[in-house]
């Protein structure tokens, strides 16, 4: 070959001969015959087969995640030693089988290619040893002066072994101190408790006791480590057969919440509003305060609610949020005291019996005052989600020793000397608190992919007992517990998930002491900005996770970003429209960011989520978004006012999945709404409707005939069912350019509608997945006979048949079908998702769908045929819910119900003659096996009359 | 002035007319015969492997089980490829210094699995389960062959969907009494057809809708 090819500069190729071109153009050729043969497989066993282990057929582990701290229960599903997906754990008190967004997005994060991989040292690479080596010394030092100027920073810790550590460390090093920095935390709420009961106390509230609810600004149903056990409790109240018992809620809130949209009665107020509210609500149970002024609306919403919580008493509840001062909180723990409310307190357990915690303030004091010599940073970024006035980034440089242990090598590793890479939850031993203080052991799934340690082995770093393992740690924690058979009670616990009987008793509380509380003025022509954590990505945490990144946020349905929420009265009278970018100002911290114009956003307020314009987050996070912990200082945490607001004179395009349209009147049969009341005389919407003749071939009726049933009135659009498809499914992530383009690939998509009507607009969630229609509109269509229905009544799509001709999907009135414009899943990945780690997610018996194939749900058909394999082995049918489909299983209120319509016994076909079964489109004659329950809200008579 | 056209015109220009029809056909026809050839198929290629495994020596000859290796084959989707401890079970004792079995010894010495060539191959979109084909009569051999009498292994089946159809639509001329699953002798008895559709019944098998797409592509 001519020198020139063998060039890396693209114009000495360009510069071709002619023989030179025949000869590369001939190679092609025959590299691409030779590409025609099949390629060659190879087989790897084991050298030693581990016990129990059944290549290619899953295996299920108890195991508990960290969600800000508290432990979620899981059950991690493990294919050849591979976490594929999670399922919640029905023994864990937080999960009762089901699962969050969060939690299903945790299998992806193990393998993300951005996680850190080896210590760091100042930017280079450097080696565990070459740490310890370093870490010696400085310890060395702190033996000699007990510690003075050795500090832990640390995120919410409830995990029993890590709190012994602390305790074992501050016995060597009396003069240590430890923070504590969590960027969502419950310090409004534990201020509350020690204004009323003189104590810090950890509140339970049992909302499946609550008839009447109240929520000032609080959001239960919404996202966090107890959105689970709240959504499971608040539809345990809120069962129809159940008519007397059926709970009532009152929302108040200044940010649109999931809690909001699923409340009987809402009102969208400023903060100082909603604590009026408290104010007045109070007063009616005899506080005697200074009645604040209320308008005519809230008047009517204080006096009813009051009412009916009065009328309830023992069976009522309210519930304060994060943007309400600790005073409110204490004032609702006093109305609570005089309705007698069914609410728990536990004594905190993110604490140890001998230490208290220091604040994210003091260290950062102390920092400036050059009097911490050793900082440790476990878990905790900081250098990003720190309250903008304490300083940390300018001020974290100062430290002479400061070490960051970390996932990722994030915003606050940059800004030590040393970065550390942690371990997955997945991939080490420890033990983590539920929300209600029930332990759980973690235990790995995996063996760590990197050179990673736990923080439970970097506190023995040092502590310098560097022989002990993290495992030894766990076990001696619990050794007493165990008891003598700790061998087997350690099998069990681990088995079981959780160690039983580890709740602790809840404390009896004397009665609270009234706060006085005074109303405050809003502020004119001043907007409040109120903070909330996001429903994707929590803190920041999880920006680098491309399926939260792409789930869409559950009611502006925004994917790839967090846009500022404003009303439309604000907007017109800023002159903003949906799409402008605005710099939000406050002192001299300015943050640009599009604004959103929306319905739930009351007068004067503006809202806008946390964990967005990450800038060391990785290759899915970088850089989207606006950084709303610019604007947050230590003392406004959640609402901040003062903030100015102008446009910048951009524009921003707003990454949605859902357009929002007005179809006259349609919502009604789309997404009707009964009223409890009415419902025992309101006859079936679809009952018994006539179907037309068709030329489509019966469904088989010797069969099994798969249905599926939704609930709306249960669904809290919290997406758990949306990114546990995505995991079970193989479905791939698009990346917001395509996402621009109109496309996206999930499976099951979560709709949102509202009723137009006045004052008071009803508005509720619809999860989509595939009607697998029998009269499948999407069939006919094809010229390949890709789209075909299995006799289970499955409307299966042959992926290896499908030529991609588009035709089925304008033919699905539900829209339902997704495409594959590009290889999403297969070559033409967004950012870094074609790495190989990746790929060891794939759920190996669902196929990756390439380029220009059709893709859509098919109800799990892989969960069906390896219940259908298992039961014809032992010569049986399936039984009622031996398949739970993926959705089914995530779903906090088990709003999905799915099984065989041809069982008479199945619950689906019980539900589907009920009176608030309605079909989707059914005039279409579609026949769905997919229907829905009509949403049911319960009113209060007195506040009727605004349901016209 | 000559002729344009010769007299042989006549038989050529018929020849053209005769192959505007056949050559469609018949290019269909070479197309479906090459699908279904041992050149697309793989059939009866017989490939390298790390170590000349002779299923003809140790079934044929020994006389050992097929689940003596393939432990998994009736609870699982996949048969399994016996793991090194397997071959050494034996190995340690027998043939421990041939030349034949380094690799054996090697992967077990260094914890290094053997790599084998694998043999049947089929399309990724294809879910296909050893152990309900067992549960329901379909003996080892039906699909795998004589394969007592390979020194190598190959495919003995084309294990093309044709051919997968077959027998989903007919399963009565290959079922097999439970016993005999693993018996590489076994034959279909003259009377296989009835003796099949027995079999079926008590085995429960319905082929109503053993063709569906689901039942073995998702």
């Amino acid at each position: 070959m001519k020198p020139g090819l063998s060039g890396t500069n693209p114009e000495d190729i360009l510069r071709l001969s002619r023989r030179d071109a025949l000869r590369i153009f001939a190679a092609h050729m025959a590299l691409a015959v030779a590409g025609c043969s099949k390629p060659v497989e190879e087989i790897v066993p084991y050298v030693t087969m581990p016990e129990g282990l059944v290549p290619g057929e899953p295996l299920r582990f108890a195991t508990t995640l960290p969600m800000g701290g508290y432990g979620l229960g899981i059950m991690g599903i493990s294919v050849d030693g591979r976490p594929i997906k999670i399922e919640g754990n029905p023994h864990h008190p937080s999960s009762l089988g089901a699962t969050d967004v969060f939690a299903e997005a945790a299998v992806l994060s193990l393998y993300d290619p951005d996680r850190s991989r080896t210590p760091i040292l100042r930017g280079s690479i450097a080696s565990w040893d070459a740490f310890r080596a370093a870490l010696l010394p400085q310890l060395a030092k702190h033996d000699v002066n007990a510690g003075a100027g050795l500090r832990l920073l640390t995120g919410r810790i409830t995990s029993p072994t890590l709190l012994r550590q602390i305790d074992h460390l501050f016995t060597r090093y009396p003069k240590a101190m430890w923070h504590v920095h969590e960027p969502v935390d419950d310090s409004l709420e534990r201020q509350g408790t020690e204004l009323a009961f003189g104590r810090a106390l950890h509140a339970l509230p049992r909302l499946d006791k609550a008839e009447v609810m109240l929520c000032l600004d609080a959001d239960p149903l919404g996202p966090g480590p107890s959105q689970i056990v709240n959504a499971r409790r608040w539809i345990e109240a809120r069962n129809p057969k159940n008519a007397r018992g059926f709970s009532r809620s009152y929302v108040a809130a200044s940010a649109p919440t999931l809690t909001k949209i699923k409340a009987d009665h809402r009102l969208a107020l400023h903060p100082a509003g909603v604590s009026d509210i408290a104010i007045a609500v109070a007063n009616v149970m005899g506080a005697g305060m200074a009645q604040p002024n209320l308008p005519p609306s809230s008047e009517r919403f204080v006096n009813t609610a009051a009412q009916d919580l009065i009328a309830h008493k023992g069976r009522a509840l309210i519930l304060t949020g994060r943007s309400q001062r600790a005073e409110i909180h204490a004032l609702s723990h006093w109305i609570n005291a005089q309705l007698d409310a069914p609410q728990d307190f536990i004594a905190p357990f993110d604490r140890s019996a001998e230490h208290q915690p220091s604040t994210l303030a003091a260290l950062a004091e102390d920092i400036q005052a050059g009097r911490v010599e050793t900082l440790v940073i476990l878990d905790s970024n900081v250098g990003y989600d720190a309250p903008a006035d304490l300083s940390i980034t300018a001020n974290l440089g100062k430290v002479p020793f400061s070490v960051h242990l970390g996932l990722y090598a994030d915003e606050t590793a940059g800004l030590c000397q040393w970065h550390l890479p942690q371990s997955h939850p997945f991939e080490s031993w420890s033990d983590l608190r539920a929300i209600d203080g029930t332990a759980a052991i973690a235990q790995p799934l995996i063996r760590p992919l990197y050179e990673t340690r736990s923080a439970h082995d970097l506190l023995t770093m040092l502590a310098r007992q560097d022989a002990v393992s993290s495992y030894d740690l766990v076990r001696e924690t619990w050794r007493p517990v165990g008891g003598d058979s700790f061998e087997d009670w350690w099998r069990q616990t681990l088995h079981d998930g959780v160690v039983a009987g580890t709740a602790p008793l809840s404390v009896v509380a004397a009665a609270p002491t009234r706060p006085e509380v005074t109303s405050t003025d809003e502020t004119q022509n001043e907007l409040a900005l109120v903070l909330s954590p996001d429903s994707s990505v929590w803190d920041g945490r999880f920006a680098n996770s491309p399926w939260l990144q792409e789930c869409p946020r559950p009611i502006s349905k925004e994917v790839w970003g967090n846009a500022l929420s404003i009303g439309a009265a604000d907007a017109r009278r800023l002159n903003l429209k949906t799409g402008d970018v605005v710099r939000l100002s406050l002192k001299d911290r300015v943050i640009q960011t599009p604004v959103l114009v929306s319905d739930g956003c009351p007068p004067g307020v503006i809202n806008l989520t946390l964990g967005y314009g990450r800038r060391n987050a990785g290759a899915i996070g970088n850089a989207i978004g606006a950084d709303a912990y610019r604007l947050r200082t230590s003392d406004a945490l959640w609402m901040i006012e003062g903030v100015t607001i102008a446009a910048a004179g951009k524009r921003q395009e707003i990454l949605t999945t859902q357009n929002h349209v007005r179809l006259e009147g349609l919502a009604r049969d789309l997404y009707p709404v009964r009223w409890l009341n009415d419902l025992a005389s309101a006859a079936r919407s679809d009952a018994e409707a006539p179907s037309l003749p068709t030329f489509y071939p019966p469904a088989a009726a010797d069969t099994y005939a798969w249905g599926m049933v939704i609930d709306t009135a249960a669904c809290i659009g919290c997406n758990a069912c949306l990114v546990a498809c995505q995991a079970e499914n193989n479905v791939p992530v698009v990346g917001p350019e395509e996402i621009a383009r109109g496309r996206d690939m999930h499976w099951l998509r979560v709709d949102i509608y509202d009723h137009d009507m006045p004052a008071d607009p009803v508005t509720g969630f619809q999860p989509v997945p595939c009607m697998q229609c029998e009269n499948a509109p999407c069939e006919p269509v094809c010229p390949v006979a890709a789209s075909v229905h299995d006799s289970e009544g499955l409307n299966a799509q042959v992926y290896n048949r499908c030529v991609g001709t588009r035709f089925c999907e304008a033919n699905c009135p539900y829209k339902v079908r997704r495409f594959n414009f590009f290889g999403y899943a297969d070559g033409q990945e967004y950012a870094n998702l074609g790495a190989e780690t990746i790929k060891a997610q794939r759920n190996p018996d669902v196929s990756t769908r390439q380029r220009g194939v059709m893709e859509k749900c098919t109800y799990c058909v892989q969960r069906i045929s390896r219940a259908r394999r298992k039961a014809k082995k032992e010569d049986r049918t399936i039984a009622e819910g031996e398949v739970v489909t993926a959705c089914q299983s995530a779903c906090p209120t088990q709003a999905i119900t799915f099984g065989d319509l041809n069982n008479p016994d199945s619950v689906a076909k019980r539900l589907k003659s009920g009176p608030r079964n309605y079909e989707l489109l059914g005039h279409l004659d579609t026949r769905p096996r997919t229907t829905y329950l009509a949403d049911l809200r319960n009113l209060n008579g007195a506040l009727k009359g605004e349901h016209s | 002035m000559a002729q344009v056209f010769r007299p042989a015109a006549n038989t050529v220009a018929l020849l053209v007319i005769a192959s505007l029809g056949a050559v469609p056909v018949l290019a269909v026809g070479l197309g479906f015969s090459l699908m279904a050839s041992p050149y697309v198929t793989n059939q009866s290629v017989t490939r390298k492997q790390p170590v000349p495994f002779s299923h003809a020596h140790h079934i044929g000859g020994l006389g050992l089980d097929c689940r003596y290796c393939h432990t998994l084959v009736s609870v699982a989707r996949f048969a399994g490829i016996p793991p090194t401890k397997t071959c050494m079970t034996c190995h340690s004792q027998l043939w421990t210094n041939a030349a034949m079995l380094v690799p054996v010894r090697e992967s077990l010495a260094n914890n290094k699995p053997i790599r084998w060539q694998r043999v049947h191959v089929l399309p990724d979109y294809v879910y296909f389960d050893h152990s309900i084909h067992i549960a329901k009569g379909v003996g080892c051999s039906t699909c795998h062959g004589a394969v007592d009498q390979m020194p190598l292994m190959r495919q003995a089946a084309p294990l093309t969907m044709g051919w997968c159809l077959d027998c989903h639509r007919n399963p009565e001329t290959e079922i097999r009494p439970r016993d005999k699953i693993f018996d590489m002798k076994w034959k279909p008895p003259k009377n296989q057809i009835a003796e099949g559709r027995r079999l079926m019944r008590e085995y429960h098998i319905d082929t109503t809708h053993l063709t569906d797409c689901s039942k073995c592509h998702r």
